[in-house]
């Protein structure tokens, strides 16, 4: 099959691949989040946290805002919606063959049954 | 989750595992899956193709080949490979090469099917060893044109549940 390479998904599984971006994530589907706050329980120095924070800007899936002195870090869903699907399909795909798998063995039990009482 | 449910894991940067579980011997499940009149009637095409050749012979050195049409192309896609390692009911390894309608090669990979039975019910592992990570990233990412729509409702309420505060 042609796969069309998205680049937009490769940021985003980039973005997804270190640990300390997806606990950014996590403490973000809390709510928004200041920078100083998602640096503290990571024991993460400011500027690294802000290195992560940017990676996730980059794939779309934190958006900062700036009020005052605070920058306050929110969730973007649609990304990680089309993460998900990207892998979705495959799954739909082959749940839909083991399914007729299933029916197909079904049918070879019945039919095993049938021949041996036949005998 | 369905106790049958497929299981769907990426142990390496190369690899797509899956397990799933069918409520038959594993004898019956070898039979369904390397059987071409049987491997017809599981091995659905992506919409708009057909099966047009399916030829498996599950034996040390047997061939696998598989081809596709579509409306436009006669064969659109090829499936061809070799069996390296079959011990029957058990365990079967094979090699398989993806490839367009015009000989172009999509991409390899080496499949590993493992079976194991327990009061009647089979377990049947699926290993899917590519070439590279993109190769892999590749084959889970096919077919993800298809159906979007369907799936999309879904997959909204899910990420909603998980996002919001």
């Amino acid at each position: 099959m042609v796969v069309d390479r998205s680049p937009r998904l490769d940021l985003v599984f980039h973005a997804l691949a270190h640990p300390a971006r997806r606990a950014i994530i996590r403490q973000l589907s809390g709510g928004e989040r200041n920078l100083s706050e998602l640096a503290s329980p990571l024991r993460m120095t400011f500027p690294a946290a802000t290195k992560h924070v940017r990676v996730l800007e980059r794939a779309n899936l934190v958006r900062r805002r700036v009020a005052g002195r605070q920058h306050l870090c929110r969730l973007r869903a649609a990304p990680l919606r089309d993460a998900m699907l990207w892998t979705e399909q495959f799954r739909r795909n082959w749940e839909a063959r083991f399914e007729a798998l299933d029916s197909l063995l079904e049918e070879m039990k019945s039919e095993e049954k049938s021949r041996s009482r036949r005998h | 989750m369905n106790p049958k449910g497929l299981q769907i894991s990426t142990p390496t940067d190369t690899t797509i595992v899956l397990t799933r579980t069918f409520n038959a011997p594993r004898r019956l499940v070898w039979e369904a899956m390397f059987t071409p009149d049987k491997m017809r009637r599981w091995m659905l095409p992506p919409p708009g193709l057909t099966m047009t050749l399916c030829e498996v012979e599950a034996r040390v050195g047997g061939v696998l080949r598989l081809a596709w049409k579509n409306e436009e192309a006669d064969p659109f896609m090829t499936l061809e490979g070799v069996f390296t390692e079959v011990i029957p009911h058990e365990r079967i390894v094979h090699t398989e090469t993806m490839a367009t309608g015009s000989g172009q090669t999509i991409g390899t990979q080496v499949e590993t099917h493992e079976f194991a039975e327990k009061g009647g019910v089979t377990t049947m592992r699926i290993t899917q060893a590519y070439d590279s990570k993109d190769a892999r990233d590749g084959a889970l990412a096919s077919g993800m044109d298809q159906g979007m729509e369907a799936c999309y409702k879904q997959l909204d309420e899910l990420v909603t549940q998980r996002t919001s505060p």
